[in-house]
């Protein structure tokens, strides 16, 4: 096909909606930087990204701003900020992804996806406690760890790179008075995000701390390097 | 008059964003909603047609903007085309889930988010004149035209799809597509030219 047969496709090539024949002739012309068709495809893509404006307008719920900026460890500047909207904020975002998970289990990944999935319902199981509490942390690695004395303690822990080859993330609970207890091993996602539940039930009063360090594959009985997140469970 | 107050206010340039939320100043996230936030959850609201998953799918969308800002190139990048684009495609990967079709599509929307993508359309691309001049030139459209264009943009159907979807012949359809863009395309002129 040659170029002037291939106006007005580039927009549904760009979208991935072109079928063949036209689908492969818009690649073949662009790998070969068609000097009349590669600025098509550019003007093509500022038109796709146009597009979004011929939406009706639509407004959000007024919680929506606080969960995303929770989710990603931002507290929203307000004077009389409660933890109470931050934990339902951080249990909307775990539901959202329980929905991703649901939808993804359709797909090959199906028994890895499924234990993912049982997790994250009991993440969200025990973020719905009413006497679930919660404490903040980092600057660096930041998040928050949510405790219940029926259901146990979850992290949820963002800006955490991924540790590499040979080493993970281990989890510490450390009794008030005691040495840190081995309490599981996580790794944290592409993305820098990390969730670790510890199943209850937990003696939230005999608990002072919980870390994370980074151990060899297998773990460590006692953390033996200095952990990179330290939250007191009292604030 | 929504319209003129979003577009207004991203007119202003968005390269000191990128550089705040690539310096992962927090206040950099409550603009980036600020002046994006609407426009986003409106476009998806329009493809997912449901309030509750409109607003995680937002919330998808931002934390995605939020883990891939270090690589998305300050200087000539544009923002909001990048922001619209993921947030299209997590609302057409949603409803192809649910309708259980073209997962081997996923893929490409992935690669069609790739920030490298965006620094060949002008940075400032959703201003109210070119917003305004599209609505007049989609308006000009048949009904047809209408019709495959917003099955393209909105639900994310192949050709194929939508020639089964209206029941009309792949090559009728396939000249419906591409009449209606080159036709916007004309109407938008240099105004799409980087």
């Amino acid at each position: 096909m040659n170029c002037d047969e291939l106006r007005g496709s580039y927009e549904l090539y760009a979208l991935g909606l072109l079928d063949e024949p036209e689908r492969s002739e818009a690649a073949d012309h662009l790998s070969r930087h068609c000097p009349v068709c590669t600025p098509e495809y550019q003007g093509a893509r500022s038109l796709n990204a146009l597009m979004s404006t011929l939406v009706s307008d639509a407004a959000p719920s007024k919680g929506l701003k606080r969960r995303i900026l929770a989710s990603v460890g931002v507290e929203e500047r307000r004077g009389w900020l409660t933890w109470l909207p931050g934990i339902a904020a951080v249990a909307a975002t775990v539901a959202a992804v329980v929905i991703g998970l649901q939808l993804r289990e359709q797909s090959r990944e199906r028994e890895l996806v499924s234990a993912e999935l049982r997790q994250m319902r009991a993440a969200v199981a025990l973020m719905r406690e009413p006497e679930t509490t919660q404490v903040t942390f980092g600057k660096g690695p930041q998040g928050r760890v949510l405790v219940n004395s029926k259901r146990g303690v979850l992290l949820l822990a963002s800006n955490l790179p991924p540790v590499g080859p040979g080493k993970t993330y281990e989890f510490w609970i450390i009794p008030k008075g005691g040495s840190p207890l081995p309490s599981g091993l996580f790794q944290s996602d592409v993305n820098g995000n990390a969730m670790h539940l510890v199943p209850g039930p937990l003696d939230v009063g005999a608990t002072g701390a919980v870390a994370v360090s980074v151990e060899p594959d297998g773990g460590s009985p006692a953390p033996t390097t200095t952990p990179i997140i330290v939250a007191p469970l009292t604030e | 008059m929504f319209l003129t107050v979003l577009f207004a206010a991203l007119a202003s340039d968005d390269r000191e964003l990128i550089e705040r939320l690539q310096r992962r100043d927090q206040q950099a996230m409550a603009d980036l909603y600020d002046r994006y936030g609407r426009l986003t959850y409106a476009l998806i609201f329009r493809i997912v047609r449901d309030g509750g998953i409109a607003e995680d799918l937002t919330q998808e969308t931002f934390l995605r903007i939020w883990t891939r800002i270090p690589v998305f190139d300050r200087e000539k990048g544009a923002l909001g085309a990048w922001v619209m684009t993921v947030a299209r495609n997590r609302a057409i990967d949603y409803v192809r889930s649910v309708q259980g079709r073209m997962r081997d599509r996923s893929v490409e929307l992935d690669s069609s988010e790739n920030p490298a993508l965006f620094t060949t359309i002008e940075a400032n691309i959703l201003n109210t004149d070119r917003a305004r001049r599209l609505k007049q030139a989609f308006g000009s459209l048949n009904e047809n035209q209408r019709i495959v264009i917003e099955l393209a943009y909105f639900e994310g159907l192949s050709q194929a799809d939508m020639a089964e979807r209206m029941k009309q012949p792949l090559g009728t359809v396939k000249t419906w597509c591409r009449t209606a863009l080159i036709k916007l395309r004309e109407e938008l002129g240099e105004a799409l030219t980087v």
